[in-house]
C-alpha cells in the first residue's frame, strides 16, 4: 500500500543524503554543498506539509518497518525490537517546525558560513544534515528503544557542530562538556528504556499493545506486566522508571542539575545554536517527555518532579541571564528558562500547553538566534553587548524581526510568546491547589515572568538602541538576502504563531472552536487512539480548581498577572538601559552579581564533584591493574614459563625424537595394560 | 614344508618377529648412521612381515601374504626417498649423522 506515510522514511532520508554528499564529495561542490543541505531539508518540508495535511484529514499511521532482532524477554513474553513509523498530530507538528527551521538555518548558514569564508564548509553541512535527519527520526520513532538511538546521534551531532571551530581551545572543550553532560543523563535514560521493555515486553509508544497502555491497564488491574522487580509496588515501579527516563530529557533538555553545557554550546557557528535551541537537540527532551505522556500522566510523583524543576530550572536561569554581556549568552539562558517552562507545563498537566510553547518557542527561538548571528556578522564576530548600541538604524530588518521574537519571548501581548506562556502558567495555577510540588513551580514560573522580560529587552537596548559603542557599531556589516530572509520568515512566524491556541479568547468570549492546537492534538481530526490529550486528561492526576470568578475569571486574573509582571519587567530594562548611553547596573547588586555571572557557581561544583569520582575511579583502577590484570598476567606468564621449558625438548635430533616416541608408547601400553583400558 | 612350517606354534613366530623388531628398534635408538637408519626400519618392516606371514600360514588366508607383498613394495619405495633424504644430508653436512645438523629445533 503506497500512500503519503510510506514517503516518512524519505523525510529522515533526504537529510541524511545530504549528510552523506556533503561528507564525500561537498570539497567539488559550490558553497561547500550547501544546496545539497537546502534542497534535501526543503524536500523534508514540503512531505512533512504533505502528512500534516494528510493528518488533518484524518489520517495517521503507526507501522512497523524493520524488525532487527526478536527473541525472549525477561519473562513469558517475546520481544521484538524494531524500527517504525508513528505519525499523528504531535509527531506531525513537530516534523513541520524541525524541517522548517532546519531549512531556514541552512539558508541563513549561506549568509554566516559561507559569505564570512569559513573553511571546512563540507563538515559543517554534512553536520547540519545528519543533526536534521537524527532529530527527524527521533520524533517519527514509533517505539522508545528507536527513539534512545536518535536521541543519541543527536548527542553526537551536537558535539560534532559545536566543536566545528576545533583549531581555537574553546569549542573543542565546549562539545566535550555537552556530550558527556548530555550523556550522563541518557546513562539513566538507556536504563529506563531497558526497564521498559523488561516490564512491558514492548516499547511500542502508540496502539491498544503500547508501553504507555499496559501500564495503564496493569494499574486498573487489568492485564499483567511481563516482569516487575520483587517487592516494590506497580506504582512505584512506574515512577522510577518515569524517572530513569526523565535523566535523559534532563540532560538534553538542559534542566536543573545538567544545563550547565548549553550556555558552553554558544562556541558552536550560531547557526548551530539556532538549531540545537530551537528544532533539535534541546527540544527532543521535552519532546520525549509529550510522545510518552500517556505513561507519565500515570505517575503523579513524576509530573511532580517535572513540574517542580520545571519551574526551578525556568526563574534559576533567567536569574542568570540577568547579568550576562554577550548576546548568545543571554540567549543561551533564555532558553534553558524557556524549556523550564514547557517542563512545568508537562509536569502540570498541560500537554497541549507544552507542545504549544515547543512550537512558538522553536519559531521565536530560531529568529532570536539567526538575529544574533546577523548582528554578529555585522560586528565582525564581536559578541559583547557593550560594544553594541544604536544597530536600529543600520540594520532595519534585523532589529523588527528580532524585537518581534523579544516581543514573543517576553510573552508580551499579542505576540506567540504571551499565548504559550500564559497558557502554561494558567494549567499550573488551576491544577496547583493541593500540590505542593506544582504550586512552588508555578510560583517560580511566575517569578521568572518579569525577569525573562528584563532581560530580554536589556539585551534589545543594549544591541540595538543608544548610541553605538564601538567602531564596528557605527559602521556595521551589512547582510545579504540569505540573512534577511529567514528573519523574515520567522519574524511573522513569531508574531501569529500563537493565534493557532487562543484559548483565553476562547474562554472569555465564549467563541468555540478558535483552540485550534487542542483540537489537533485532542484528534479532533483524526490520530491514533489514546494518544490525544483528552485521554492524557483523563487518567492524568489533577483535577481543575479555579480561583476567583470560575473559569473565565481565573483566566482573566492569570493573563493579567502575567502579562503585567512581563511589562514592569520591560518598563524596568526599559528605565536602566533605553538611554543614549547605558551604564552597568550589575554592580549594584553587590556579591549577589558575582554569584549570578559565575552561574552559582555550578560548574566548579561539578568540576568538584568529578574530582571527587576520582577516589572512586583510583580504586576501581588499581582493581583492574591489581586483581584483573594480575589474574591475566599471571596465566600468561606461567604459559610463557612452560611454553620456553618444554620447548628444549625440540632440540633437533632425530634419535631423540625416536626415543621419545618409543618411551611414550611404552609408557602408553604399560599404563593400558596396568589398568586393563580402564580410563579409556 | 609345509607340513614342518604348520607344525611349529604360533608364538615362536611372535618371539621372532619381536625379537628382529627389537634388534631394529635398538639400531634406530643407538646409531647415528642414517644408513644404519635405514636398514634398522628395514628389520622392523620386515618383523611384521613376518607376523602376517606366519598368521596367514595359521589362519590359511592368503590375505596375510598379499600384505607383506605390499609391505615390501613400501619398504621399496620408503628405500627411495630415505636414500634421497640421506643424499641431501650428505651435500649440506658433508656427513651422515644424524646428530650433526640441528638446525630444525627451538
Amino acid at each position: 500500500m503506497i500512500d503519503v506515510f510510506s514517503y516518512v522514511p524519505a523525510i529522515v532520508l533526504l537529510p541524511f543524503f545530504s549528510f552523506l554528499v556533503a561528507l564525500s564529495v561537498g570539497k567539488y561542490l559550490p558553497k561547500g554543498g550547501a544546496f545539497g543541505g537546502i534542497a534535501a531539508t526543503a524536500g523534508s518540508f514540503l512531505l512533512s506539509l504533505w502528512v500534516l495535511a494528510s493528518v488533518a484529514g484524518g489520517e495517521a499511521a503507526n507501522r512497523t518497518l524493520y524488525t532487527w532482532a526478536s527473541g525472549g524477554g525477561i519473562g513469558p513474553t517475546d520481544v521484538e525490537l524494531s524500527f517504525g513509523i508513528l505519525i499523528d498530530p504531535l509527531s506531525a507538528l513537530m516534523l513541520v517546525i524541525v524541517t522548517l527551521v532546519a531549512l531556514l538555518v541552512h539558508v541563513f548558514s549561506l549568509g554566516y558560513m559561507n559569505d564570512e569564508g569559513e573553511t571546512g564548509l563540507p563538515r559543517y553541512y554534512a553536520g547540519l544534515g545528519l543533526f536534521t535527519a537524527s532529530m527527524l527520526g527521533f520524533v517519527v520513532a514509533d517505539n522508545l528503544l528507536m527513539a534512545f538511538m536518535f536521541f543519541e546521534l543527536v548527542g553526537l551531532c551536537s558535539y560534532l557542530l559545536i566543536g566545528f571551530h576545533f583549531r581555537e581551545p574553546g569549542p573543542p572543550s565546549a562539545a566535550k562538556k555537552a556530550f558527556l553532560v548530555t550523556r550522563f543523563g541518557d546513562y539513566f535514560f538507556l536504563i529506563g528504556v531497558v526497564a521498559v521493555l523488561a516490564t512491558f515486553g514492548t516499547a511500542q509508544f502508540g496502539g491498544p499493545e503500547s508501553f504507555p497502555a499496559l501500564a495503564e491497564a496493569a494499574l486498573a488491574g487489568e492485564g499483567s506486566l511481563a516482569w516487575t522487580p520483587g517487592g516494590v509496588g506497580v506504582q512505584t515501579w512506574f515512577t522510577v522508571v518515569g524517572l530513569l527516563v526523565l535523566g535523559g530529557v534532563v540532560g538534553k533538555s538542559a534542566q536543573f542539575p545538567l544545563h550547565t553545557w548549553l550556555p558552553d554550546a554558544m562556541e558552536g557557528p550560531t547557526p548551530v545554536s539556532a538549531l540545537i535551541h530551537a528544532a533539535t537537540m534541546v527540544a527532543a527532551g521535552v519532546y520525549l517527555v509529550a510522545r510518552m505522556y500517556g505513561f507519565y500522566a500515570l505517575t503523579p510523583t513524576t509530573l511532580a518532579v517535572i513540574a517542580f524543576i520545571g519551574g526551578f530550572t525556568a526563574l534559576f536561569a533567567a536569574t542568570m541571564g540577568l547579568v550576562k554581556d554577550e548576546l548568545k549568552q543571554v540567549l543561551a539562558y533564555s532558553t534553558i528558562s524557556q524549556y523550564g517552562y514547557m517542563m512545568l507545563a508537562l509536569g502540570s498537566g498541560g500537554y497541549v500547553a507544552a507542545v504549544f510553547h515547543l512550537t512558538t518557542h522553536a519559531f521565536f527561538k530560531a529568529l532570536l538566534f539567526l538575529g544574533a548571528g546577523a548582528v554578529i556578522i555585522a560586528m565582525h564576530h564581536n559578541e559583547n553587548m557593550w560594544d553594541m548600541g544604536g544597530l536600529k538604524s543600520k540594520m532595519p530588518v534585523t532589529y523588527y524581526t528580532f524585537l518581534a521574537g523579544s516581543l514573543a519571548l517576553a510573552g508580551i501581548f499579542p505576540f506567540a510568546g504571551f499565548w504559550s506562556k500564559d497558557e502554561i502558567l494558567y494549567e499550573a495555577l488551576v491544577h496547583a491547589p493541593g500540590e505542593p510540588l506544582l504550586f512552588g513551580g508555578y510560583l517560580m514560573g511566575l517569578l521568572a515572568v518579569p525577569v525573562t522580560a528584563f532581560y530580554t529587552f536589556r539585551m534589545v537596548f543594549l544591541t540595538f538602541h543608544g548610541e553605538a559603542r564601538s567602531d564596528t557599531a557605527r559602521d556595521p556589516e551589512p547582510v545579504r538576502w540569505n540573512v534577511k530572509g529567514p528573519l523574515t520568515v520567522l519574524g511573522s512566524l513569531a508574531v501569529v504563531t500563537g493565534f493557532i491556541n487562543m484559548v483565553p479568547v476562547q474562554k472569555v468570549l465564549g467563541l468555540e472552536g478558535i483552540d485550534f492546537l487542542h483540537l489537533w492534538l485532542d484528534n479532533e481530526w483524526g490520530g491514533i487512539e489514546g494518544l490525544s490529550s483528552h485521554h492524557y486528561g483523563d487518567i492524568g492526576p489533577y483535577s481543575s480548581q479555579y480561583l476567583v470568578g470560575g473559569e473565565v475569571g481565573t483566566v482573566l486574573a492569570g493573563a493579567a498577572v502575567s502579562l503585567g509582571l512581563a511589562l514592569a519587567g520591560l518598563g524596568v530594562a526599559w528605565r536602566l538601559y533605553n538611554v543614549p548611553s547605558p551604564t552597568e547596573h550589575t554592580a549594584k547588586l553587590g556579591g549577589i552579581k558575582d554569584v549570578l555571572y559565575n552561574n552559582y557557581y555550578l560548574d566548579e561544583l561539578q568540576v568538584w564533584l568529578a574530582y571527587r569520582t576520582e577516589d572512586v575511579a583510583g580504586g576501581a583502577n588499581t582493581f583492574d591493574q591489581g586483581i584483573i590484570d594480575g589474574v591475566v598476567n599471571g596465566v600468561s606468564s606461567v604459559s610463557l614459563f612452560g611454553g620456553s621449558r618444554v620447548r628444549r625438548l625440540q632440540n633437533g635430533v632425530v634419535s631423540q625424537y625416536a626415543m621419545l616416541l618409543t618411551l611414550g608408547l611404552v609408557a602408553l601400553i604399560l599404563v593400558l595394560g596396568l589398568t586393563e583400558g580402564g580410563f579409556l | 614344508m609345509t607340513a614342518v612350517a604348520s607344525s611349529i606354534p604360533p608364538q615362536w613366530y611372535l618371539l621372532l618377529a619381536t625379537a628382529v623388531f627389537c634388534i631394529g628398534l635398538f639400531g634406530v635408538l643407538t646409531r647415528r648412521d642414517a644408513l644404519y637408519f635405514l636398514m634398522s626400519v628395514e628389520l622392523m618392516m620386515n618383523a611384521a612381515n613376518i607376523n602376517f606371514v606366519a598368521f596367514a600360514l595359521y589362519y590359511g588366508d592368503l590375505t596375510g601374504q598379499v600384505f607383506a607383498l605390499f609391505v615390501i613394495a613400501l619398504a621399496a619405495a620408503e628405500v627411495a626417498i630415505g636414500i634421497g633424504i640421506i643424499l641431501v644430508l650428505y651435500r649440506n653436512f658433508g656427513v651422515t649423522d644424524v646428530t650433526v645438523p640441528t638446525e630444525m629445533r627451538w
